[in-house]
């Protein structure tokens, strides 16, 4: 695209946000004068390789009419311009939160800007580095998302007097290696689990108003329909090749839904005042939002785990006891505890993973509308 | 590439690093075509690059990359993929109890 964009959250890529002519406009704090005031959290994301002929072979042929369809939709950008502060953004008393809730939000607040960083990058890399147009736009197109959003985290941080530090850039970085299927597997899970987890807040918050401690929330919902797009797109992707969703690769797809959700109802538990301050049961929590993945999953996975098994609760349970113990046992250099506790968090895991799961058939068609 | 030792090569790099509200990203480009596999590691050189708030910064820059042997090489293969949870936006906090 020739023509500058006026405003960045307005372009329609990364590079031509760039480019945007409200660089030369922005308003820039000097950093000497905030860095004093200003917490520094640096960020850490990791870094991937993938077997990037491997993603160059990918045909979407078998799916083409949607593939363009959402990739049309993507381009269109319906959230351009969507990211910005209006009057909607309510003032916030930082000073005045209570310390604990304060502590477990910008907790939640970085975590989410750096799990969007991350995504971001891994994205970018694979722009960069594949030569199939079908797939090096898709992941333009979800890296400009990424970057948007990890954008409006950051100003929200900015706000509590968190400034984010990307000097990790200058640090020695190690690139590990993530299978391509494991790389669909994994963000596709990532993004529909993200899409559940920020609607289910959004249509709480709708009900109890009272409750939005942070005017954040109120963005959610156009926020987690980019992240509804992108699973999207790695629903077709895996549509592409149906070994990727049948025979021994059912076991890893078992695998990975058990490892995210175990993974994020651990990480929930960690914010108990978070969780209460929007009036919240982080329990009930937890399993709307199973509920919803798992049927939203349906589209391209052909088993679902069995949340409602009596061993489900049980070993989320036992998970996130031997987890709590790991980490004070690591805190206080307990040689014997830690080793307790990494055993008893994996017989949990493992006694989650052995759960029968529920089969069924695939539908014909995959995609599916954001609807919650 | 040998199977046990590492060898260091040099490459020039454009850093780019995003510090606005429309945007927060940083990359690395190397300009002459090197690419990266697993595990090698690739170190930035000079201060740490830093965009103050509202702006990009494009830097060109030197990069050394530590090229894996091949068994590490092999090694992260097969076991980088377990590092994944990473990649979930509720996954990064290091502390049970806030």
């Amino acid at each position: 695209m020739n023509v500058q964009a006026k405003h960045s959250a307005d372009a329609d890529t990364v590079e031509d946000a760039l480019s945007a002519r409200n660089y030369e406009e922005a308003v820039v704090d000097s950093e000497s004068a905030t860095a004093l005031a200003m917490q520094n959290t640096l960020l850490t994301p990791r870094f991937y390789t993938t077997d990037f002929d491997k993603l160059d072979a990918i045909d979407v042929s078998p799916v083409r009419a949607d593939w363009d369809q959402l990739i049309d939709q993507m381009k269109s950008d319906p959230n351009k311009g969507h990211f910005k502060k209006n009057e909607d953004w309510d003032h916030i008393d930082w000073d005045g939160m209570e310390p604990k809730l304060k502590k477990e939000f910008i907790d939640f607040l970085v975590s989410s800007c750096t799990a969007e960083f991350s995504g971001c990058v891994l994205y970018k890399e694979m722009k960069r580095r594949g030569s199939n147009e079908d797939i090096t736009t898709l992941f333009q197109l979800m890296a400009r998302d990424e970057a948007r959003h990890a954008g409006f985290i950051n100003d929200a941080l900015r706000e509590a007097g968190i400034a984010v530090n990307l000097g990790f850039l200058t640090q020695a970085k190690k690139y590990t290696y993530f299978q391509p299927k494991f790389i669909y597997y994994a963000t596709y899970l990532s993004e529909k689990i993200g899409y559940a987890r920020y609607i289910t807040i959004y249509r709480h918050l709708e009900a109890h108003p009272e409750h939005r401690f942070h005017p954040i929330f109120k963005w959610f919902k156009e926020w987690c329909n980019d992240e509804f797009s992108h699973g999207e797109a790695f629903a077709l992707l895996m549509k592409t090749d149906p070994k990727l969703t049948s025979g021994m690769n059912v076991l890893w797809i078992k695998f990975f839904l058990t490892a995210v959700f175990a993974t994020m109802y651990v990480r929930d538990h960690q914010r108990p005042a978070f969780h209460e301050a929007l009036g919240v049961d982080t329990d009930w929590y937890g399993h709307e939002v199973f509920r919803k993945t798992s049927d939203i999953s349906k589209q391209i996975f052909p088993i679902t785990l069995d949340i409602d098994h009596p061993r489900w609760q049980k070993g989320l349970n036992a998970l996130q006891a031997a987890n709590v113990d790991l980490a004070d046992a690591k805190a206080h250099g307990k040689v014997f505890k830690r080793i307790g506790a990494s055993i008893r968090a994996g017989l949990a895991f493992v006694n989650l993973y052995t759960i029968p799961a529920k089969s069924h058939a695939l539908p014909a068609s995959t995609r599916l509308e954001p609807v919650y | 590439m040998g199977w046990m030792t590492k060898t260091t090569e040099t490459a020039p790099c454009e850093v780019e690093v995003s510090h606005k509200f429309e945007s927060l990203h940083a990359h690395v480009k190397f300009l002459n075509g090197a690419t990266i596999n697993p595990g090698d590691e690739v170190l930035v050189h000079g201060a740490p690059v830093m965009a103050p708030y509202g702006e990009v910064v494009c830097e060109t820059r030197t990069a050394t990359i530590t090229r894996a042997s091949k068994i590490e090489q092999i090694w992260t293969r097969m076991t980088g993929d377990f590092e994944f949870m990473e990649l979930c936006e509720f996954s990064f906090s290091e502390e049970v109890s806030l």
